[in-house]
């Protein structure tokens, strides 16, 4: 019978998360550019559209920083492993701070003229969401390598988070046994 | 009839139920008791031979010895924590520490790190994941990495003994959550437990 699974801890809820900022975040600048490519008229509602996605997308990465760390902390580190969870932090780090930049400068752009109650023309919803653009490839850049660094820490070193317990050999006897013999 | 049997049941499954949690906890205490054992005799021992290595005049070497007792005592203090989060009371059974010459004592201590390092607290790891106690997971995590750190600073210490001689007190910075011990600051977080460098302290 189908039921719902456990709720995920703060640590085991990074590889639930982690696919949210990607996709949303890589989706932005497909809307920006269907937005820039049509009239003004027509363009601002995919603007705004991209926007709110890259709203969710930021939210959804600093929830992943923060799980990440959680999930890192439990971690069991291997030789080579340290240096990309290492890089793997770091990006991830870089990646928040761009992306909060990111959202701050584009709302600005989509709701200044919506304050000063102006009319869109090329310039607000053409040529300056173009040049955002430009800004947002080194989002995107960062993105993929913090994603691409998560992959390997799991796909490679074999790191998983805390989903459910993992079972051990009954037969092995126990640690703290091992430990009372050496002594 | 019926009833009666399938109320027997129940009772005997939920006894065996309870019985296996009440066996889980037991075992997580007992690796929680051995490592907090383990933790505390390893600072009192360290301290004993960074005495040595100072008599000795090898003050570099006094100093990583004295930073390792450190965060063997950070160790200690969060295997503590865990062990009453589980209804235990921590107790350490104090040895005398051997101490020898300096090189003796780097040579005991890059032993007893690998131990630990390498078998003890990947069992106890992998005990404490098979019950799912994530404060277990994180303080054996925790020892683990700084551990390995530890195996490693020994180790070039050791290579570098003969060079060391006559040398003054070096300044090393173990993490106060994790005991994560390093010759110098070059991040902003802990590797190890994500905290901010803040959390460092010098010891020489």
């Amino acid at each position: 019978m189908l039921e719902f699974p456990p709720i995920p801890t703060w640590d085991a809820l990074h590889p639930l998360i982690i696919h949210f900022p990607i996709a949303l975040l890589l989706t932005v600048p497909v809307f920006i550019a269907v937005g820039a490519a049509m009239s003004p008229e027509k363009g601002r509602s995919y603007l705004i559209a991209a926007m709110v996605l890259l709203l969710a997308g930021t939210a959804a990465t600093l929830v992943a920083v923060e799980t990440g760390e959680a999930a890192g902390r439990l971690a069991e580190r291997a030789p080579g492993m340290e240096q990309v969870l290492e890089h793997h932090e770091s990006l991830a780090e870089r990646t928040r701070i761009v992306f909060s930049v990111l959202s701050v400068i584009f709302v600005a752009l989509v709701g200044t003229p919506w304050l000063a109650k102006r009319a869109d023309t090329r310039l607000t919803t053409t040529i300056l969401p173009l040049a955002f653009l430009v800004l947002y490839s080194v989002g995107i850049l960062l993105l993929v390598n913090t994603a691409h660094h998560g992959g390997r820490l799991v796909h490679e070193f074999g790191v998983r988070a805390m989903v459910a317990p993992t079972p051990v050999d009954a037969n092995a006897s126990l640690p703290a046994e091992k430990e009372r013999d050496r002594d | 009839m019926k009833k009666v049997a399938a109320g027997v049941i129940v009772v005997v499954l939920a006894l065996a139920a309870l019985t296996s949690v009440a066996n889980a906890a037991q075992t997580s205490l007992e690796n929680l008791q051995a490592a907090f054992n383990g933790e505390s005799n390893a600072h009192a021992r360290y301290l004993a031979f960074a005495e040595k290595a100072d008599t000795e005049g090898y003050g570099e070497v006094a100093s990583l010895f004295r930073a390792a007792a450190k965060a063997e005592e950070v160790h200690a203090a969060n295997h503590a924590v865990v062990i009453k989060k589980l209804g235990g009371t921590p107790e350490a059974k104090m040895e005398p520490a051997v101490v020898g010459s300096t090189k003796d004592n780097l040579e005991a201590a890059i032993k007893g790190e690998s131990y630990e390092r390498d078998t003890m607290y990947p069992e106890f790891l992998k005990q404490a994941r098979a019950e799912g106690n994530r404060d277990a997971v994180q303080t054996f995590n925790y020892a683990k990495t700084a551990e390995a750190e530890h195996a490693k600073l020994y180790s070039e210490a050791l290579n570098n003994l003969a060079q060391s001689q006559g040398s003054k007190a070096k300044d090393y910075y173990v993490c106060s959550i994790c005991g994560y011990t390093t010759a110098r600051i070059d991040f902003s977080k802990c590797p190890s437990c994500f905290n901010d460098k803040e959390k460092y302290q010098k010891v020489s």
